[in-house]
């Protein structure tokens, strides 16, 4: 054992010279590992800042556009509602009275922050109408440096009787149809503070901003195709009657109808 | 009746000279709805074509950057292993043998394609070693324009009795520790095609891509911070006696660490008179 002792005396010796050694090239090591990270921490914050520039300066060349396209849509009737309601996740979420506000509805507006940074806003613009004072509805998110979003929604002026986000309304009509038994409207009405790190988000916002409103007419097209301009610029009771007492239309238009 | 149905006619009528009248306007409306949107969507390629310009040409300005800290990691003993095992999600992946295997990893190395769009490599580094003949572990993605994403990895060159990947070796040491089950080393035979619209995504090679290759000295730093450079040197015996004591995994393979001294002084009560020691935190 003695010899054992002696050996372990030796290695732990000069386990302590290399010790020292080793610590401290090892310290170097590390330190100047930590230059190159910095080094490549100011890369990429200068890539990111390049990449805002070119996100920032074609959001403006979006903008004139977005505006043109909003007067086109003006003649489009009920354009948003057929959108949305073609769109997959977005129909669940309109009950059938959001679905007569809907009727209301003007346009739809996603406006970014200048810098893109700081947040954006969906905007709800509409008619004149019998269930809320409002005409523009708009839904808010701010980021802030800190890695938190503050969200703010409009509080709705819901008219007497009308406030359906609230529990008053028409909601039970029975359940033939899967709509939403809460309504959309609500939606402007959850407001919260909410960390990046949470990592939840607003999918409703996301899903309008990101994916209604790039391209709104993929998913009206849907709907229009599967009705082919079918009439509805009746109201709902008329264009049944024409076809139930039998009254054919001899027109050409008729050629172009498709009972699909 | 007979009032109703003339109305109807005449409602009918109207609806249909209406109908034509709406119908055209509407048809056109749709059109040039059409043309914003395809000008729309030209706008957005050429954003996303100028975004992928930047990127590109910060992937460039970094590439020597990264080889000269390959450089410095190479006096960095065990810097990967550290890393890995330092990495909350990436510490799960390695069994015992497998931490064995790495103490071998000479260089982990990220490569893009030039132009960003045709994917990437991730190459694992050796020097030689008892358990393969390989000396560099790959394992590529390549993106192709349909969205389809071609998954390749290096068929491992196990030698006799080696291959841990594939069921031999010695896995069932007991599960006092969470060790994963399977060797990290099949991740390499987990090659596959895949659509991009399956969503389905290899999680381990974007977490070692946009994670742990960015800045892999934070997660090294966690762990040499905790040990504060207290370790050992010596084999398993002194490393198992720590593991039951602290039921920790992650200080199994700072025993074998060359550069982590003195845990036989500090098991033999011979005590560093240093000044050394006054860095010693024993947290």
């Amino acid at each position: 054992m003695v010899a054992d002792n002696g050996k372990k005396s030796k290695v732990a010796e000069r386990g302590e010279e290399d010790s020292d050694h080793v610590d401290g090239e090892l310290v170097l090591s590390i330190e100047k590992l930590q230059e190159i990270q910095d080094e490549l921490e100011k890369v990429n914050e200068e890539a990111s800042d390049k990449v805002l520039e070119v996100e920032q300066k074609y959001n403006e060349i979006r903008r004139p556009v977005y505006v043109k396209r909003n007067e086109i849509i003006q003649s489009i009737p009920d354009f948003w509602l057929t959108a949305f309601l073609s769109h997959p996740a977005l129909s669940d979420l309109l009950t059938e009275e959001d679905q007569k506000i809907f009727k209301y509805l003007v346009s739809l507006d996603v406006e970014d922050c200048q810098d893109l940074k700081s947040g954006y806003s969906i905007i709800f613009n509409f008619s004149p109408n019998p269930y809320f004072e409002d005409i523009k509805l708009v839904k808010t998110y701010s980021f802030t440096e800190e890695g938190v979003t503050n969200i703010t929604g409009t509080t709705i002026k819901w008219k007497e009787g009308m406030d359906i986000a609230n529990g008053n309304g028409h909601e039970k009509k029975g359940n033939k149809r899967p709509f939403a038994e809460e309504s959309f409207f609500s939606w402007f009405g959850e407001t919260q503070q909410k960390n990046f790190s949470d990592g939840v988000t607003d999918e409703v916002a996301e899903i309008i901003k990101e994916d209604l409103w790039p391209n709104p007419l993929k998913y009206f097209n849907n709907e229009a195709d599967e009705e082919d301009f079918d009439g509805d610029e009746d109201d709902e009771e008329k264009g049944s009657e024409d076809d139930e007492d039998g009254e054919q239309d001899d027109d050409d238009e008729d050629d172009d109808e498709d009972d699909s």
